[in-house]
């Protein structure tokens, strides 16, 4: 049994969903925002992971989307379902020049300038008062369409989680996915067999954004509120780490990752004002031990047991 | 017609929470505090935070609140609105607390407001600033016990009035609040016959005032008028010093904070500005809490500090009138609330929840018995002089 | 105000914000130039400086020990990160060295907090340092012109150190072919140790001069990390003279941009940062990877 088997993934993405109905209310709350963070990590997999582009500015994508998503429901008033579509198509669209200025570097250069992009845009909705609400942000946000109550909400998450998982899932084992792992593993070679690398990487910037943005209309709607908070490094930094603790690269383990982080996160910060320094040697010893992060470390222990 | 009925209403909904108040006799109150205790607010939660440790304290050892000994939920939110939503929505759920105080950044108000009313609780605020919480963001489950940004820029223009400066240059924070400080500022000296004669925002987190100083000087207004807080507010000051700013025009300031003119050192002597709150203020309730808060802490209460008590003897004031804990009851009871706080007589206006309260002006100067300089009331305005009409952020 | 004499403030104004940011972004383009590290905590170190900087001042009553106490302490702190956390990971790939020095910027900053306390702290500068000097019948402080000094002698210093020493070739030897230069019977790992501690008492120095106009608080370390990427990425990662144009071309840029157009300040660094890396993507001094 490998523990990235689709339909296993699925499975517990349903299993997610039918929580809703026994968990009481706050938790039903909290397993959303978490699974909200799920997805924002899986949609960073796929440049950290398969194209190997380590984005520092995945903060971008998730806030672009949430404000979009946020002038939909507030001026329009459309059903968040479909305000969350379109914000995803948005960010899509603005990911086309963004990436295309991006993916042509690599490495550090590349997380420094997807960094930039996310802090121009920290810096437009912050000073732009008059349309974002500047520092303060847009509160009240309405949650239209979909039937009231949190089980509802939650089941309307992993619906999307389940979906942008399949899409993911789908696209790097498609021939197009393959070609990116090519274009990561041997940029020369592939070039030589006819694909052009800043092409190839500007499908998996594109789609990593959409999904991203997906991610962050999720959380307007979520929260019913968006600041400019939501574009600051700082998001982009967590999101990274919630990546790579979980193990980069395999999907599954970035969005384990992201519960992992989030509840740790929430549970230390509890127990003590100095969890900053109780998770900052998590992270240390994390790393040291457990090289291929969480997701590593499951498969070995379900390897073994397996034996 | 609503305040004919609303003392009937009240005994209505009262009723119910009377039963379950001798359910819940001996069980604890408890209060949801959700407020940065780390990160760039750290400092101003850490006031909430043992302003509430003692208020706890004095009020258990007088035998709790109707009987019931009070309770502080404290939660860090870094500052962060998103933070700080979670947090409140789970202690309003999973710990049933319906009473939440000192929240930090006037955005995570802004974020948490909208929800009380599907939660049922009610927040009294102690810190955040913003006009637009008691007038465009207003909702009926809110409350302001403290002074807010526009309130201190009026009692400074205000005292102002007397001034032999005429011409004036702001410099702000470029976030909400300083823009509404500089915007009702600059409102305010005109209908005193003074004028701007231009302002520039600094983005949070500059730490080279060089260029702005320059920039002032540049200008050479008869005055300096500047809303920074924090970290900001400390550079600048003290960059200020070092180049000689003050030598040139007096400064006056929109909040007057030992936070951040205490590690400005000798630069803040001579800065004049609003206080939301001081120590200095003498009054009898005041100097009561300021003997308790020393003898409890070896130290001065600052800005935070007080407000966050005036907020917590609201809260007791209300409970009190309405004889019950629950949402409907308090909010009740703290419409129209009178009371003589910290600073002074205070009523919590129904209209719009905010506290009527007197406005300070005061000087920071090296004092007798302190070792750093620090404030001292130079003027006092009645509630009446400094607060908005209802549900106005600024004056018309 | 005659308007040379406000182009000569404004130019003393950048130089000495250039001095500051220098310090810090040194540092952080030697540990990617040697030991392809990107070090987040190093904002973190700069504020450790700070703290420790106005601590010995206040313990000691003189500045000159919080310019001798931070430094020590920041290589203290570099070195014990180094031997236990980072040289076990030379091996792996870069997002190993991003979870691990992420944890020590929160932890770092938590234990500052634990030590110090939430609120800001600060001391006053010595009465000759205090004092200011007309520049075109305009005041500049004296303290500014011994940061633009001292910006100056560390570069000065740092460049002779490369260039002059047999320390200097190894590093530039490690830092253009480490396999190679371990092959040659050189201790890569010592070299790799001595960088990260030169580094951060570079970053910590940086703090203790910063905190005079300052005052230490918590806020430091992440508003200033960012500067120093962009100064780095602008400059050309792993290279000595990018790093000191990208310091002179940000303080530049935040001093003529804060007074010109302050309504554009927040963005304009970042843009800055886009139009180099769009034109040249390995910075303005350095090789594209």
């Amino acid at each position: 049994m490998k523990p990235a088997d689709p339909k296993l993934v699925l499975l517990a993405i349903a299993l997610a969903g039918a929580l809703g109905f026994v968990l009481p209310g706050h938790a039903t709350t909290l397993l959303t925002e978490a699974l909200i963070l799920a997805l924002f990590a899986l949609s960073l997999d796929l440049l950290v992971g398969h194209a190997r582009l380590t984005s520092f500015g995945h903060a971008g994508p998730w806030a672009f989307g949430a404000y979009i998503a946020a002038a939909q429901l507030l001026v329009l008033q459309i059903p968040l379902p479909l305000a969350v579509l379109v914000s995803g198509l948005a960010t899509a669209v603005i990911a086309i020049p963004v990436g295309w200025l991006c993916v042509r570097t690599g490495g550090v250069t590349f997380a420094m300038l997807s960094l930039a992009f996310a802090q121009l845009g920290f810096a437009v909705v912050f000073k732009w008062n008059a349309v974002t609400g500047g520092s303060d942000g847009l509160a009240g946000l309405p949650r239209l369409g979909l039937p009231a109550g949190r089980e509802v909400f939650l089941l309307f998450v992993c619906g999307v989680l389940a979906a942008a998982y399949l899409l993911a899932h789908g696209f790097v084992t498609s021939p197009l996915g393959r070609i990116v792992a090519a274009v990561r593993e041997n940029e020369q070679r592939a070039e030589a067999l006819g694909h052009d690398p800043r092409r190839i990487r500007l499908v998996v910037f594109v789609l990593s954004y959409f999904l991203a943005g997906v991610a962050g209309a999720l959380y307007a709607g979520f929260a019913q509120f968006v600041s400019p908070e939501l574009f600051f490094w700082t998001v982009s930094g967590h999101v990274l780490v919630m990546v790579v603790l979980g193990g980069a690269g395999t999907l599954v383990g970035p969005m384990l990752g992201a519960l992992a982080l989030f509840y740790a996160e929430h549970e230390l910060s509890a127990l003590t004002e100095s969890w900053g320094l109780a998770l900052g040697l998590l992270f240390m010893v994390v790393v040291i031990a457990a090289p291929t992060g969480l997701m590593g470390w499951l498969r070995a222990a379900v390897g073994a047991r397996g034996r | 017609m609503n305040i004919t009925r609303r003392p009937a209403l009240a005994a209505l909904l009262a009723a119910p929470a009377l039963s379950g108040v001798s359910r819940a006799q001996g069980q604890p109150l408890k209060l949801g505090v959700p407020t940065a205790m780390t990160g760039t607010w750290a400092a101003l939660g850490a006031q909430v935070v043992r302003s509430c440790r003692l208020w706890a304290k004095t009020v258990n050892a007088e035998g709790g609140l109707l009987g019931r000994p009070v309770e502080f939920l404290f939660e860090d939110t870094q500052g962060v609105p998103a933070n700080c939503l979670r947090k409140a929505q789970e202690m309003v759920e999973r710990d049933r607390v319906n009473i939440l105080l000192g929240l930090m950044a006037s955005s995570e108000a802004l974020a948490v407001m909208p929800k009380l009313a599907d939660w049922n609780a009610l927040f009294i605020s102690s810190v955040n600033g913003a006009g637009s919480i008691t007038a465009e963001a207003w909702v009926p489950n809110a409350f302001r016990a403290n002074t807010s940004g526009p309130m201190g820029a009026r009692a400074l223009a205000l005292w102002l009035r007397n001034s032999p400066q005429t011409n004036f240059f702001s410099l702000s924070l470029d976030y909400a609040w300083g823009r509404s400080s500089v915007e009702t500022f600059e409102g305010l000296l005109t209908g005193i016959g003074k004028r701007s004669i231009g302002s520039v925002f600094a983005p949070v987190g500059t730490r080279d005032y060089s260029s702005f100083i320059t920039r002032i000087r540049q200008a050479n207004p008869q005055a300096l008028y500047i809303a920074l807080t924090g970290d900001d507010g400390t550079a600048f000051l003290r960059q200020a010093a070092q180049y000689r700013l003050f030598e040139r025009m007096p400064v006056v300031t929109e909040t007057v904070d030992m936070l951040f003119t205490r590690p400005a050192g000798d630069a803040a002597i001579g800065l004049v500005g609003g206080s939301r709150y001081s120590f200095a203020y003498d009054h009898p309730a005041n100097n009561a809490f300021v003997a308790r808060f020393r003898a409890e802490y070896n130290e001065l209460p600052d800005t935070y500090d007080g407000e966050q008590w005036q907020a917590l003897e609201v809260l007791r004031a209300a409970v009190l009138k309405a004889g019950a804990t629950d949402t409907p009851s308090v909010v009740a009871a703290l419409r129209d609330l009178q009371l003589n706080s910290i600073k002074g007589p205070l009523k919590i206006r129904g209209c719009d929840g905010q506290a009527e309260q007197q406005g300070f002006v005061v000087r920071v100067a090296r004092r007798e018995g302190f070792p750093v300089p620090a404030p001292e009331v130079i003027a006092t305005f009645t509630a009446a002089e400094v607060t908005p009409a209802c549900r106005a952020s600024n004056f018309s | 105000m005659d308007p040379l004499a406000l182009f000569t403030l404004q130019v003393l104004n950048a130089l000495s914000l250039s001095a500051l940011l220098f310090f810090i972004a040194l540092g952080l383009t030697l540990i990617f130039g040697i030991m392809r590290v990107v070090n987040f905590a190093h904002g973190a170190v700069f504020m450790l400086g700070a703290y420790c900087g106005v601590a010995a001042q206040t313990a000691t009553g003189s500045f000159a020990a919080s310019l001798l106490a931070a430094p020590l302490a920041g290589a203290a702190l570099g070195l014990a990160f180094e031997r236990s956390a980072l040289s076990r990971l030379y091996a792996r790939e870069h997002s190993a060295f991003l979870l691990v020095t992420f944890g020590l910027a929160l932890a770092l900053t938590e234990a500052i907090r634990l030590i110090w306390g939430a609120d800001a702290r600060q001391t006053e500068l010595p009465a000759v340092l205090a004092g200011i000097v007309f520049v075109m019948d305009e005041p500049f402080p004296v303290y500014r012109l011994l940061l633009i000094g001292a910006g100056g002698l560390c570069w000065l210093l740092c460049w002779l150190g490369l260039q002059r020493t047999r320390l200097g070739l190894l590093l530039r030897a490690a830092s253009q072919n480490p396999t190679m230069t371990a092959a040659l019977g050189n201790d890569v790992g010592r070299v790799r140790a001595m960088v990260f501690a030169l580094a951060c008492a570079l970053a910590a120095l940086g703090g203790a001069l910063a905190a005079p106009l300052l005052s230490a608080s918590l806020g430091l370390g992440s508003n200033v990390i960012i500067d120093a990427f962009v100064i780095v990425m602008i400059g050309g990662m792993g290279s000595f003279i990018g790093t000191v144009a990208g310091s002179l071309l940000v303080g530049f840029a935040q001093t003529f941009g804060n007074f010109y157009v302050p309504e554009l300040a927040l963005g304009m660094t970042y843009a800055l940062m886009i139009t180099v890396l769009v034109l040249r993507p390995g910075g303005l001094f350095g090789r594209p990877e």
